[in-house]
């Protein structure tokens, strides 16, 4: 296991963190996945993004919300 | 020919022809559900009562003169993401099942306008997050997965229980249950298709797109469904059009691009077969074959699941931590993993995604289309979970699923899933033209080029 992984008890610590309290049976199986998908993710820190900008899905100008079907 | 075996076009020139009445198309349909729905489990609400209310009003509408074009008295299945009035959005899951939606969804508004008349919601991989709808069967195949998470509306229309309808699809929930069931999927451009009422996934990556028998029958849906609605942020301001392919099929300057990496790695040879047989169809319909290269392929699966992850977490933000036990264990544990990852992660996948748009924007400004498999693989079995290719790598089912659908959800080109033959299974292998943004119309005429040049298919033998 690399320094980068989370151990159950550090994902349970996590997801409390961000608010999301995980009953003990739920520590190792949320360890493991968020483990997964950090190494897929991960991958993308190989990019040099330089200037590059996000794209989110956003519009600058707000519009009425009264859209005809 | 039955009702319930007509193509969308060919029912809506029946009934403009005075030939068929919506009542015998829409009770031809529900009998069809009727005997399918113990075997297949496409829907997970069927409307009967309010259908047939419908196909009488649309029959003495088109009878008094007041016809609303080729929609009108058509039956069609919704996915249940999709907000109907009065009808419960399940999204597939207990966590939804008081639900009632309280306004029509812009699309469902759209089709009903257009005069369609709704069979049912169609069954979703939980909350379309996943890419196999365990409840429902495989149209060919009972043992076999639907393919997801748009399974139920695309084995309601393989099967004759919908003459069409809708899915969604965040990273090929549309296409990947057209190909494995032997239909016609499109994933309109990211914002063509406003997405206001239906349930989100991941908002950047989600789309709405309709699942037919025949490509001819996509462009007639797309017409209704298109055009802006500011009430969803990435709605486009693009003029409506007509998406109705000419008869012509000379494919005469078209140039299709054939990936020579990405598309043909770890693919079913049965499957690379039917797809290169396809495109050289296109060929010899005047197209030019053109080799492209696939951009930044390393990072597609990086970028899909650092977008889709914790977007997926955040809309479940309420629930997951209200009534967790009530989704099934394996969204569960993806919500709750999302929960973890931080937000330096969410900026490189969309930082990724600007780069990865623009090179594809390159790619294609050398070519129209890109020709190319919709999935690497046949539909699965039931209980299958991973796939072994021929050197050892070992890939999930789902991750199988998405790898050649992520691309078009990343960069919001057009992708038009076509069926282009079977295996000696005789299970439906598709193919996937992608194109420029708001090419639509050349996907569909090359889409119905290639369909007016190979036999006419059958429905699914569904039981």
């Amino acid at each position: 296991m690399s320094a980068a992984e989370l151990t159950p008890p550090e994902a349970a610590r996590w997801a409390a963190r961000a608010g999301l309290p995980l009953p003990p049976e739920r520590h190792a199986v949320a360890a493991a996945t968020a483990n997964h998908i950090h190494s897929v993710v991960a991958i993308l820190r190989e990019l040099d993004f330089g200037d590059t900008p996000p794209a989110p899905a956003y519009r600058a100008r707000e519009e009425r919300h009264d859209a005809a079907v | 020919m039955r009702p319930y075996e007509l193509s969308l076009t060919a029912a809506a020139a029946a009934i403009r022809a005075g030939e068929l009445s919506p009542v015998e198309l829409v009770d031809s349909v529900l009998e069809r559900v009727e005997r399918l729905e113990p075997h297949l489990n496409a829907y997970a609400t069927v409307t009967a009562e309010q259908a047939r209310h419908a196909a009488r009003k649309a029959a003495d509408d088109i009878a008094a003169g007041r016809s609303r074009g080729p929609l009108h008295g058509i039956p069609m299945g919704l996915k249940d993401l999709i907000d109907v009035a009065g009808v419960a959005t399940t999204a597939s899951s207990r966590v939804r099942a008081d639900h009632r939606a309280q306004a029509d969804s812009t699309v469902a508004a759209r089709l009903g306008a257009a005069g369609a008349v709704l069979v049912g919601k169609t069954h979703t991989h939980e909350f379309a997050y996943g890419l196999t709808t365990p409840q429902t069967r495989n149209a060919w195949d009972p043992g076999r997965v639907a393919g997801g998470s748009s399974g139920g509306s695309a084995v309601a229309v393989a099967a004759g229980a919908a003459t069409f309808a809708l899915g969604t699809d965040t990273g090929g929930s549309i296409r990947v249950p057209a190909a494995l069931n032997g239909v016609v999927g499109l994933k309109p451009t990211y914002g063509l298709v406003p997405r206001h009422g239906v349930t989100s996934l991941s908002w950047s990556l989600d789309h709405v797109g309709p699942l037919t028998r025949t490509v001819e029958d996509q462009a007639l849906v797309l017409t209704a469904l298109a055009g802006h609605d500011p009430r969803d942020p990435a709605s486009l301001d693009a003029p409506a059009g007509d998406y109705r392919p000419g008869a012509d099929e000379d494919l005469t300057g078209l140039r299709v691009g054939v990936p020579r990496n990405y598309y043909f790695e770890h693919v079913d040879p049965e499957v690379e077969a039917a797809v290169r047989r396809a495109a050289d169809r296109l060929q010899a319909l005047g197209a030019r074959l053109v080799e492209v290269e696939i951009p930044m392929t390393r990072y597609i699966q990086a970028t899909q699941w650092g977008l889709m992850v914790p977007e997926a977490t955040a809309y479940h933000e309420r629930t997951l931590r209200a009534v967790p036990e009530l989704y099934q264990v394996d969204v569960r544990t993806l919500l709750e993993a999302g929960e973890l990852m931080p937000a330096g992660d969410y900026l490189r996948a969309q930082r990724s995604r600007t780069l990865m748009r623009q090179e594809w924007a390159r790619v294609l400004a050398d070519v129209d289309v890109i020709a190319a498999p919709t999935v690497p693989a046949t539909a699965a079995k039931a209980d299958q979970e991973t796939i072994t290719w021929p050197d050892g790598t070992v890939e999930t089912v789902s991750d199988a699923y998405v790898r050649f659908s992520a691309p078009a959800n990343l960069t919001g080109v057009p992708s038009l899933s076509v069926p282009v033959g079977h295996d000696t299974a005789g299970l439906p292998i598709g193919m996937q033209l992608l194109g420029r943004p708001l090419g639509e119309n050349v996907l569909l005429r090359v889409g119905h080029a290639y369909e007016r040049s190979q036999p006419s298919r059958a429905l699914a033998p569904a039981v």
